[in-house]
């Protein structure tokens, strides 16, 4: 497995959940069915093989452990992730949030915000404080990826 | 005395009657206060607020006096035999810095051995890192049984390295486990050593007689026994106090300053430089002598029942790894869903109004030995209920649901 890969392997997950699983989310009913999708979202994004998982890759703030891969396309101006977390609930927040930004010019990547964004898709009760605080690591080593 | 009833004792907790829809079972990380300890610390505040030890005008002189009142009820608690034993600071972590940092050079050298046990909170390993092993001391770790006991064999050899200082918790915060203290404490004097007693999680499960007991040393924190937060107390042997380096300098603690150098002042104020936390000593005081108007021994035979019956009802719930024990257990529960990651665990918990705590609770290397990520603890106290059992354990059925689905 290479980075590569994992980038290829990455972004059709992260299409599907955007058009599929997203609206599903927003509309579920009840506390149980959202975090069953959050979990399923959480399964789709492909795992960082355990000999890939560098210590310089931990995302340091969070409870559970996660995991931060990069690559930034110099010539089309855009940001790739690849993202793992040991816990599966904070790896499907992780998911939503990487179908956000992932792709992103370094201009649009620096102006983004995680809450607001989050508002618009009505899930922002997903960002409450013990959550919030693996979510805002990871948002914050993805922002110091901008250039 | 009261005799023990569940409902008038969670009826004195504002809080339960302000969130009635919460479960709340992260005791271990700290307890509600009761209205006597809320009133305590506002009455103080409006009425008698004022600095202490200074100023002659009558004012500063009542809250000298209650503050010197809450000394001594304080020291009543624990049967102190001297008033000047206990030591006010913030809590368990700062009571252990005092400790480790005193201690080195006036009676740890570089070369000398303490003694700790594998399932020590950080609070009672750093200091000991921070203050004596980077002079040179050597740092020994009983180790756990397979059944998550500190081994008292082990313990037993290594006391024979003649550890100067021999430091371990009453009461583990992970698992729970009461340890035989007493046992410990005299094998650890019999080799010659210093003992000290982190009691952070101990002093609210049993009666504690300091003089019985004979350790040099224990510490624990008010917020886990009804108070709150930011005060503790270090009670030490008067000699020991004595030999006891100020970590702090300061105002109060010295009796006469030049530029060249000061002289400190007495029993318990040399080791107290600074303006304490006058509300929260009284508060402090407040929840304590509250305690005391129930019996003890009912509200250990109450929380022994609440526990059994969460044990009981776990032992219903498949795929589970129950990390505590039942037996000599304060009140604490430390498990795993198996192959699931303790957040999640906890989420799922947190999302049905169950507050527990989820993680390595301060205790990294005893996790590091179990080879576990961490752990979800349910810690119970005596205000909580059978119905908060119940809750609890149908909330944890719902999220091994969720999470083997
Ligand atoms: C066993 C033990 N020791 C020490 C401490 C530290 O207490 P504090 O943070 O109040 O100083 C705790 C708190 O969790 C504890 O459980």
């Amino acid at each position: 497995m290479t980075l590569d890969q994992l980038l290829a392997d990455t972004r059709p997950a992260l299409s599907q959940i955007y058009a599929e699983d997203l609206p599903e989310l927003s509309q579920a009913k009840d506390w149980q069915s959202k975090y069953r999708i959050l979990m399923l979202l959480g399964r789709k994004l492909p795992p960082i093989p355990e000999k890939m998982k560098q210590p310089s890759l931990l995302v340091k703030g969070c409870e559970s452990r996660a995991w931060l891969m990069h690559y930034y396309n110099q010539h089309q101006d855009q940001h790739f992730f690849v993202l793992d977390s040991e816990a599966r609930i904070v790896k499907g927040l992780m998911a939503i949030m990487l179908c956000l930004v992932n792709g992103m010019s370094n201009t649009e990547l620096k102006k983004f915000e995680l809450e607001h964004a989050f508002d618009k898709l009505n899930l922002k009760p997903y960002l409450s404080q013990s959550r919030g605080s693996g979510l805002n690591a990871m948002m914050a080593s993805i922002k110091d990826c901008c250039r | 005395m009261h005799t023990f009833d569940p409902v008038n004792f969670r009826g004195q907790f504002e809080f339960f009657l302000q969130n009635p829809g919460w479960v709340y079972l992260d005791n271990a990380a700290t307890m509600h206060k009761p209205r006597a300890v809320v009133s305590a610390v506002n009455d103080f505040y409006q009425r008698s607020n004022s600095n202490v030890h200074r100023g002659a005008h009558n004012l500063s002189q009542h809250a000298t006096r209650l503050f010197e009142q809450a000394r001594d009820d304080i020291a009543a608690f624990i049967n102190a035999k001297e008033r000047q034993q206990i030591i006010f600071c913030s809590g368990a972590t700062a009571a252990l810095n005092q400790i480790a940092y005193g201690l080195m050079h006036t009676v740890l050298q570089p070369g000398d051995r303490v003694l700790i046990t594998a399932l020590e909170h950080h609070a009672n390993i750093v200091p000991w890192h921070l203050h004596c092993v980077r002079f040179g001391v050597q740092l020994d770790v009983v180790p756990l049984t397979n059944d998550y006991q500190v081994d008292q064999t082990a313990f037993a050899q290594l006391l024979e390295k003649k550890p100067k200082v021999v430091s371990f918790s009453h009461v583990s915060n992970v698992l729970g486990h009461v340890q035989p203290v007493a046992e410990m404490v005299q094998l650890a004097k019999n080799a010659g050593a210093i003992t000290v007693i982190d009691g952070a999680q101990g002093i609210v499960h049993e009666k504690l007689d300091v003089q019985a007991l004979d350790a040099d040393f224990y510490v624990w924190s008010s917020h886990k026994l009804y108070g709150p937060t930011g005060t503790g107390v270090l009670y030490g042997k008067t000699a020991l106090l004595e030999q006891l380096t100020p970590i702090y300098g300061g105002g109060e603690m010295i009796s006469e300053v030049q530029f060249s150098h000061s002289l400190f002042n007495i029993l318990p104020f040399r080791l107290e430089a600074g303006t304490p936390d006058i509300a929260g000593v009284i508060g402090m005081a407040a929840a304590v002598n509250w305690l005391q108007k129930f019996n003890i021994d009912e509200i250990k035979e109450y929380k022994a029942m609440l526990l059994k019956q969460f044990f009981s009802g776990l032992s219903q719930i498949p795929g589970l790894d129950i990390l505590s024990s039942p037996v000599h257990n304060a009140g604490i529960v430390t498990l795993n869903v198996q192959g699931e990651h303790p957040a999640d665990v906890a989420e799922l918990l947190s999302q049905q109004a169950v507050a527990v705590r989820g993680g390595q609770h301060c205790a990294m290397p005893l996790f590091n030995q179990l080879k576990l990520a961490g752990a979800v603890r349910f810690s119970f106290a005596p205000y909580n209920t059978e119905a908060d059992v119940a809750t609890s354990l149908h909330a944890l059925t719902q999220a091994v649901e969720i999470l083997t689905a």
